[in-house]
């Protein structure tokens, strides 16, 4: 509920003057541009001289796309490995961490697990890419202690053989994104009133149940954020797979900003890499907005 | 909801209590021991471009990346260093990673003053609309973005990179912070209605302290994003002297061979700066939750 | 929080105005993209400063750039205020015949002429510099000059092959009996990155063990739909080596630097790839000796002339640029490139004392004065490497037959042939 406008000294109204610096950039670096690349999908071009308007032919040829298809169906998949798994681990962690480690071994070395599991993000994903690379080829640090296990009927062919690559990726993924939820949890668990743990624990509950009873529900603002910005990032997810496995084999896991990414820049077919970028997008404000419209249900509800 | 105020009191008492208690629990050390592996399976990558970036390409050639150096190399780091005038690029990210994160912070934290504390009409659209931000996906906004560079001027700048990224992330930034600030204690905003305070007033002397950690949390993000990002700049900044260090890791891959030993040591040296800015402002942000006593 | 904001202003405002200062007297701009420790860099960086010296009254601004990042933005570079005097540029439609057909680049037939570039490369050499104005290379104007080539053969372990007591193979019937050797001694002979150009390389050098002059010029051309034929030839004989075990199945999982490692650290006796790797090589193998042969082929081998130095047609020094050009061509400078290791377009191969150089550049001219030359197999199609990488790892993982793998690539050849 808005606080009433005749006691503020500057008039409930004046909140909307915080908005114009963000409006302003959002219209330069956002709404223009994507205004822009919506007029490019309706033309063909080359990315340099003049586009030549072509009508609905690079929508109409992407309804028949099978690349096109495909990359949307690994998308579905990637949404396990970017959101559900990242997630769950990171509440568990978080909640692990700030809970019980926090009074069991202390704040620095709570802190410093946090640290560890958060470097993976820090890393360049390019680098990222070949140091799994090393982990995940044939002749890798994976099959490597297989075999010295002796244990080698286990070892794949983690990137190349089309069963396994999708599941190879999805590991990076995990280990990328686990560290991004588990420092915004552990951000929003010091919100909450210790108070509540010492009258749970004394009431009886473990370690579990509080993380079920207390962290999660009043956790849900952190938690809708990571999952929304999370299912937002597995939609447009590009770098990884970019990196290990080049959307292979035999364009198994592919993914729509790859695809984009390869009209843009390699075939340099602009206006049809512009149509697919605006599908892409319709489909993920069509997501944001049904999340959103979840999230503040679940906010009206409290 | 709950929306509490932690004093100094009450955070010793629950140490003390808990601490009589949770002592002598023996599954800790379990606990303990499945952390330590998972953190040494998540570092383990780490391990890796460690142990190639000290590696001399020779070895590297006959052992693999698996092979422990037999004497610590660092030509491959020097090499990288000189041939990428590493310095210069370590600066220049800094510069833009730095700005980005204090600019991505403030259009942030006005747009989820206005939306989250002062509910403006349609919010909610508001809302969605700024989120376009972190759902366009970069390819299909870079050459419009190109010509609008080229016409103001701003090509082969940094401050195109600064404001680009402070607007891109600020999407994210507005988001959260706007969740955050709609569970704001009414009570004492409406304590500083009460004393007659402006919105910018309450905005800096009430909203910002409480949202101390969340702000560090999200300018650590902004600064660690922009400084991986990699197409934008790449794109943005044509000469040597403006571009970033993830940039010059594409030194480490020619037209047709890459270096791995090179690679490592790119890694290496191109994480360094983001573990230290990490590392100091996870320990504002311990220190912050550990004082936070908040009237 | 106030503080470091203004740091950050202050330190970013600096940045801001050093970064925009462009030195008033005469400057000469120049890019290149090879490595330095690659021949080209080392040779081109001692060139630059005969350059320098030549010209004491101009700034000689030099920048390394990367293959990515010309590669992703080379046309919007080529197309601001901010393109050089004179710049080193990937050679082929998609990249250089583009911009040529955009008008991006200074024309060069008069400079040929003027400093007799004519008389020291031949026709071929001047194939991949002219474009016409669709961007189709071949004919036009010159719109780059080359001046260092590159050619695809399969370097090989010298001691290994003396132990098994075999030679370098001239024949393809030869190639396979020194693999099948290798396998009863229970080594796999082939090191092979197949989601790396090395796949595509050794796919498209047996293409080559069946293609004709009419075949190559129409494939590289663009000129006709796809004849399959080189191609299904090509895609069995790789299915079968896989099965054979020549070929590790898994090589779908490596990157040509695994590959490559497969081979420097001696344990696979052969490894299909380019002249780029020469450097590499010379640098890091001590174990053994290797050498590389020519992959058996009745005319066409995979390689090209080199990168083009192109000058940008806002260039404020194009006839510096052109005096550069003519003295990375110079005898001199030839023979350095060759006793740098690398493979200079036209040295004088008496001038050579690097062994590896004065081979590398020997086959080198045997390739292209029978016009053998045949370009690389993604060249006519934006975008084909993308695909050949695809279907490659699809056809050595079984997932595709030879003829759905011809079909499948024939597929997208035709439609850009059609489209263009």
């Amino acid at each position: 509920m808005a606080i009433s406008s005749q006691r503020w000294s500057d008039g409930s109204r004046s909140y909307s003057l915080y908005l114009i610096p963000g409006a302003v950039g959002f219209i330069l670096i956002v709404l223009i541009p994507q205004l822009a690349n919506l007029g490019l999908s309706f033309t063909a071009w080359k990315g340099v001289g003049t586009p030549r308007p072509v009508g609905l032919q690079n929508y109409s040829r992407l309804l028949t796309d099978d690349q096109f298809w495909g990359s949307m169906y690994h998308t579905l998949l990637f949404i396990v490995s970017m959101t559900v798994i990242p997630v769950c681990i990171g509440l568990v962690l978080a909640a692990l961490l700030f809970d019980y480690v926090r009074d069991q071994f202390g704040e620095w070395v709570s802190s410093f697990f946090r640290a560890g599991f958060y470097l993976p993000q820090i890393l360049p994903v390019t680098v990222a890419g070949v140091l799994w690379g090393w982990i995940l080829n044939p002749v890798g640090v994976i099959n490597i202690t297989l075999k010295s296990i002796g244990l080698d009927n286990l070892a794949q062919n983690w990137i190349g053989d089309a069963t396994y690559a999708l599941a190879a990726v999805s590991l990076v993924i995990v280990w990328i994104q686990v560290g991004y939820c588990l420092v915004v949890f552990m951000a929003g668990l010091s919100r909450i009133d210790p108070s509540l743990y010492e009258a749970a624990e004394l009431d009886g509950a473990n370690w579990w149940s509080r993380l079920v009873t207390i962290t999660i529900p009043l956790l849900a603002p952190e938690i809708f954020v990571v999952v929304l910005t999370t299912l937002i990032a597995a939609l447009k997810v590009f770098a990884p797979i970019f990196v290990i496995t080049a959307g292979g084999p035999d364009n198994s896991t592919l993914v729509p900003s790859y695809l984009t990414y390869y009209h843009f820049f390699t075939t340099q077919r602009v206006g049809y890499a512009a149509a697919i970028a605006v599908v892409q997008t319709t489909l993920t404000i069509g997501l944001a907005v049904i999340f959103l419209r979840f999230q503040s249900q679940q906010e009206a509800k409290e | 909801m709950a929306y509490s105020v932690l004093s100094d009191g009450t955070t010793k008492a629950r140490a003390t209590a808990a601490a009589d208690r949770a002592r002598r629990d023996p599954m800790r050390w379990v606990v303990l021991a499945t952390l330590i592996l998972l953190l040494a399976f998540t570092l383990f990558p780490f391990f890796l471009a460690l142990l190639n970036a000290v590696k001399a390409s020779a070895e590297y050639a006959v052992g693999g990346p698996l092979s422990i150096p037999r004497s610590i190399d660092l030509t491959a780091i020097e090499k990288f260093w000189t041939v990428s005038d590493f310095s210069r690029k370590l600066l220049n990210s800094l510069v833009i990673s730095l700005g980005v994160s204090v600019l991505g912070v403030l259009i942030s934290l006005f747009n989820a003053y206005a939306i989250g504390v002062g509910k403006v009409p349609g919010s909610r659209v508001i809302l969605v609309v700024f989120l376009l931000g972190i759902m366009v996906p970069q390819e299909s906004i870079i050459y419009p973005l190109y010509y609008m560079a080229k016409a103001s001027g701003l090509y082969d700048t940094q401050l195109s990179v600064i404001i680009i990224f402070a607007v891109l992330q600020s999407a994210f930034g507005t988001y959260l912070l706007s969740t955050v600030l709609s569970t704001f204690p009414k009570e004492i905003l409406e304590a500083a209605e009460m004393d007659g305070s402006t919105h910018w007033k309450t905005l800096w002397f009430v909203v910002v302290p409480m949202l101390r950690p969340t702000l560090m949390v999200l300018g650590t993000f902004f600064f660690i994003w922009t400084w991986n990002e990699f197409l934008i700049p790449l794109v943005m900044l044509v000469s040597n002297n403006n571009q970033t260090v993830s940039v010059a890791m594409g030194l480490t891959r020619g037209q047709n061979m890459s270096d791995p030993v090179l690679q490592a040591s790119a890694a290496f040296l191109g994480i360094i700066p983001t573990v230290i800015f990490f590392l100091i402002f996870q320990r504002t942000l311990t220190r912050g939750i550990a004082a936070g006593a908040v009237k | 929080m106030k503080r470091i904001a203004r740091l950050a202003l202050a330190l970013g405002t600096a940045m801001l105005m050093t970064s925009t200062v462009h030195a008033e007297q005469k400057t000469f701009k120049i890019w290149w993209f090879e490595e330095p420790t690659t021949a080209q860099g080392i040779v081109w960086k001692k060139a630059l400063e005969e350059f320098k010296t030549k010209h004491p009254d101009i700034t000689v601004s030099f920048e390394q750039k990367t293959f990515q990042q010309l590669q992703a933005s080379g046309g919007m570079i080529l197309n601001s205020d901010q393109a050089p005097d004179v710049l080193e540029y990937n050679k082929g439609n998609a990249t250089a015949g583009l911009v040529a057909s955009q008008g991006l680049l200074t024309n060069l037939d008069d400079y040929v002429k003027k400093e007799g570039w004519d008389k020291i490369l031949n026709e071929g050499d001047f194939v991949l510099s002219r474009y016409d104005e669709k961007g189709i290379y071949g004919s036009g104007p010159v719109w780059g000059v080359s001046v260092f080539g590159e050619y695809v053969s399969c370097f090989y372990n010298i001691d290994m092959f003396e132990k098994a007591g075999l030679k370098p193979p001239t024949t393809l019937e030869e190639w396979v009996a020194d693999m099948e050797a290798f396998k009863q001694k229970g080594l796999t002979p082939l090191a092979l990155g197949a989601i790396d150009t090395s796949g595509q390389h050794l796919l498209a050098s047996l293409a080559y063990t069946k293609a004709d002059d009419a075949w190559v010029q129409n494939y590289q051309g663009l000129k006709a739909p796809l004849d399959g034929a080189p191609y299904l030839y090509a895609a069995q004989t790789l299915v079968d080596w896989v099965g054979k075990g020549y070929i590790n199945k898994d090589s779908t999982g490596m990157k040509d630097p695994d590959a490559a490692l497969l081979f420097t650290s001696g344990k696979a006796p052969m490894y299909v790839s380019g002249t780029w790797n020469l450097g590499t090589f010379a640098s890091t193998i001590k174990d053994f000796k290797w050498g590389q042969f020519v992959i058996p082929t009745p005319k066409y081998s995979v390689g090209s002339t080199g990168n083009l130095w192109v000058v940008p047609k806002g260039s404020k020094n194009p006839d510096l640029a052109a005096e550069w050009i003519s003295l990375t061509l110079s005898p001199k400078y030839q023979a350095e490139l060759g006793n740098a290791g690398g493979v200079p377009i036209a040295a004088d191969l008496s001038a050579i004392t690097n062994p590896i150089g004065k081979n590398a550049a020997a086959v080198f001219k045997q390739i292209s004065d029978k016009s053998g030359l045949g370009f690389y197999p993604d060249w006519p199609v934006p975008g084909y490497y993308d695909v050949l990488n695809q279907k490659d790892t699809g056809l050595f993982q079984g997932s595709l037959t030879a003829e759905q793998f011809v079909e499948q690539i024939k597929q997208i050849y035709d439609d850009a042939q059609e489209n263009q």
